[in-house]
C-alpha cells in the first residue's frame, strides 16, 4: 500500500487529538493542539482531489467565457474573454492552479459586473455556477 | 511574563507594596486580541488587595485589528450604564512593558456559551440568557453615544450614511486581504450598493461583534459581562441585530426571533424595520467574509500562528460564502 499524504495527515491529526491534547496541562495549549488536529484533518480531506477540483472549475470558467462573447458588447472585455477561453492551466501544482483560478475569477467578476444589468439570464447562470463552485470546495 | 506585569503594576501603583502576580494563563477569547487571566495581590497602606484580572494584549496579526484603546474607551464609557461590562484599570500603549499595547480589566464572573459546542451551551438557561441578550442589545441601542463620551468612535459625528461608510470599510478590507478573487462576494457587495437600506431612527452604539460567545453568563442564567468590543463604532442598530442572528452563532436556537426582536424594541424604544434588517443580514455575511479573508491572509503570511485563526479562515469562510449565496438566492439572483 502507498502511504498517501491524506493518510499521513490523518495519523498526525489522531495523535494530536487522542494522545497529545489530553496530556497537556495548560488548557490553552491543549485546545491549540486539538485545533491543530482538526486543521490537519480538514486538509487531509482536501488534499486528494484539490487539483481535480481546480482543474474542473477552471474548465467550467473557460467554457462560460466562450459562451459570454455573444452577450458582451465591450470590445476590450470580449478580447480578454476570448483569450481566457482559449487558455489552459499552466501546470498541475495546486499553487499554479490557484494562481490561474484567481486570474479567471477576476475576469468572472468583470464579466458578472458587465452582464448583471444587461443580461438577466447570464447573470443568473453565473450565480448558479458560483453555488456549484462553493459546494465543490466545501470542507468535508 | 509575571515579573513584567509586576513591574508594570508597580509603575502604575507607586504607593502599593508587596505586589505579586500568579495563576497567569492565556485563554481563548476575542481572537483579535491575546487574552490572559491572572491573579494579582498587593498591599495598599494596611490593606491586602486581591484581584482576578484579565489582560488583553494586541496581537501581532490575526483577525481585523481594531484601535488598541478603543475597547478600553468603550468599557470606561459604559461603566455607569445598565450594561454588564467589566471594570477597566490600566491602558498601556507603550510597548516597552509587554512588547505590544495592552489593557487590564476585571475578570467577570461566569463563562462563555460556546456557540459551536454540541448540546446546550447555556446549561438549561438558554431562554433566560437569550432574553437578557436581546434586552442588553436594546439598551445599548438606546444610549446616546455623545452623552457617554463616545463621539470619537468611527462615524461618531455622522447623522446618516452609516450603511455606506461600513460597506466601504469592509469592501476595502476585503480588497486588501484577498488572494483568491471572490466573485460571489463582489456580486453581493454590488447588490448592497444598488439596494440601500432605509436610514435608522437614530445613530446608535454598535458593538460590532455582538453574538453568542462574546458574553459571559452565570449559573442563574444572567449575563454577567458583555465582552469583545474591538469593532465598536457608531452606526445603524440593525447592524448588531443582524449580526446577532447570523446562523453561524444562532441565538434563535434559544428564543424565537420575533420574541427576541420584541424585547429589543421594548428596550431600545425603536421599531425593527424588517426590510432594513434583511439588508443588514446580507451585509453581515459580507462583513464575516471580510474578517475570515483577513484571518486567511494573516495565517497564510505567517503573521499569525493561531490555530483558531486558520480554522476560522477555512471552515467559517466556507460557511459564510454558502450563507451569502443562500441570501442571494432568496433575492432571486439564481432565477
Amino acid at each position: 500500500m502507498i502511504l498517501t499524504i491524506e493518510t499521513a495527515l490523518r495519523g498526525a491529526a489522531d495523535i494530536l487529538r487522542d494522545r497529545i491534547a489530553p496530556a497537556v496541562d495548560d488548557t490553552f495549549v491543549g485546545e491549540t493542539a486539538r485545533l491543530a488536529g482538526m486543521l490537519l484533518r480538514m486538509n487531509a480531506d482536501w488534499v486528494d482531489d484539490a487539483a481535480a477540483i481546480r482543474v474542473a472549475e477552471n474548465a467550467v470558467l473557460r467554457a462560460l467565457f466562450a459562451d459570454a462573447r455573444s452577450v458582451v458588447s465591450d470590445a476590450s472585455l470580449a478580447a480578454r474573454l476570448a483569450e481566457a477561453a482559449q487558455s489552459g492551466d499552466p501546470g498541475l501544482r495546486v499553487s499554479e492552479l490557484d494562481r490561474e483560478s484567481n486570474r479567471l475569477r477576476g475576469l468572472l467578476t468583470d464579466l458578472h459586473l458587465h452582464v448583471e444589468a444587461s443580461d438577466r439570464s447570464f447573470d443568473q447562470r453565473i450565480w448558479r455556477l458560483l453555488e456549484d463552485f462553493e459546494a465543490a470546495r466545501a470542507p468535508r | 511574563m509575571e515579573a513584567r506585569i509586576v513591574a508594570y503594576l508597580a509603575h502604575r501603583m507607586p504607593d502599593a507594596s508587596d505586589i505579586a502576580v500568579d495563576d497567569l494563563h492565556q485563554i481563548h477569547g476575542g481572537s483579535s486580541q491575546e487574552t490572559f487571566r491572572l491573579r494579582a495581590r498587593w498591599r495598599a497602606r494596611d490593606t491586602v488587595v486581591k484581584r482576578r484580572l484579565i489582560l488583553r494584549r494586541a496581537p501581532n496579526a490575526g483577525l481585523v485589528v481594531g484601535e488598541h484603546h478603543l475597547e478600553y474607551d468603550v468599557y470606561r464609557a459604559l461603566a455607569g450604564s445598565d450594561l454588564p461590562v467589566p471594570g477597566v484599570h490600566f491602558l498601556e500603549l507603550d510597548p516597552v512593558w509587554l512588547d505590544r499595547p495592552f489593557f487590564i480589566m476585571d475578570l467577570c464572573d461566569g463563562k462563555p456559551g460556546h456557540p459551536y459546542a454540541p448540546g446546550d451551551p447555556y446549561d438549561g438557561h438558554g431562554e433566560r440568557v437569550a432574553r437578557a441578550f436581546w434586552r442588553h442589545l436594546g439598551t445599548l441601542a438606546a444610549i446616546d453615544h455623545c452623552a457617554v463620551g463616545l463621539q470619537h468612535l468611527r462615524n461618531g459625528m455622522a447623522e446618516t450614511g452609516f450603511w455606506l461608510a461600513e460597506l466601504d470599510r469592509w469592501d476595502g478590507i476585503i480588497a486588501a486581504g484577498e488572494t483568491l478573487a471572490q466573485p460571489a462576494l463582489s456580486g453581493a457587495i454590488r447588490w448592497l450598493r444598488r439596494n440601500p437600506p432605509p436610514a435608522p431612527a437614530k445613530p446608535a452604539i454598535v458593538h460590532g461583534d455582538y453574538r453568542s460567545g462574546n458574553f459571559l453568563f452565570t449559573d442563574d442564567g444572567k449575563i454577567s459581562g458583555i465582552l469583545d468590543w474591538e469593532m465598536c463604532h457608531i452606526g445603524d442598530p440593525m447592524e448588531d441585530v443582524a449580526w446577532a442572528i447570523d446562523p453561524f452563532w444562532p441565538m434563535t436556537r434559544h428564543l424565537p426571533l420575533d420574541d427576541g426582536l420584541a424585547i429589543w424594541e421594548a428596550a431600545s424604544g425603536m421599531t425593527v424595520d424588517r426590510a432594513a434588517l434583511e439588508w443588514w443580514r446580507l451585509f453581515s455575511a459580507v462583513k464575516a467574509l471580510a474578517i475570515w479573508t483577513t484571518a486567511e491572509a494573516s495565517f497564510a503570511s505567517g503573521e499569525s500562528k493561531e490555530m483558531v485563526i486558520a480554522m476560522s479562515a477555512l471552515r467559517a469562510g466556507h460557511f459564510h460564502r454558502e450563507h451569502l449565496l443562500a441570501l442571494m438566492r432568496a433575492r432571486g439572483a439564481m432565477g
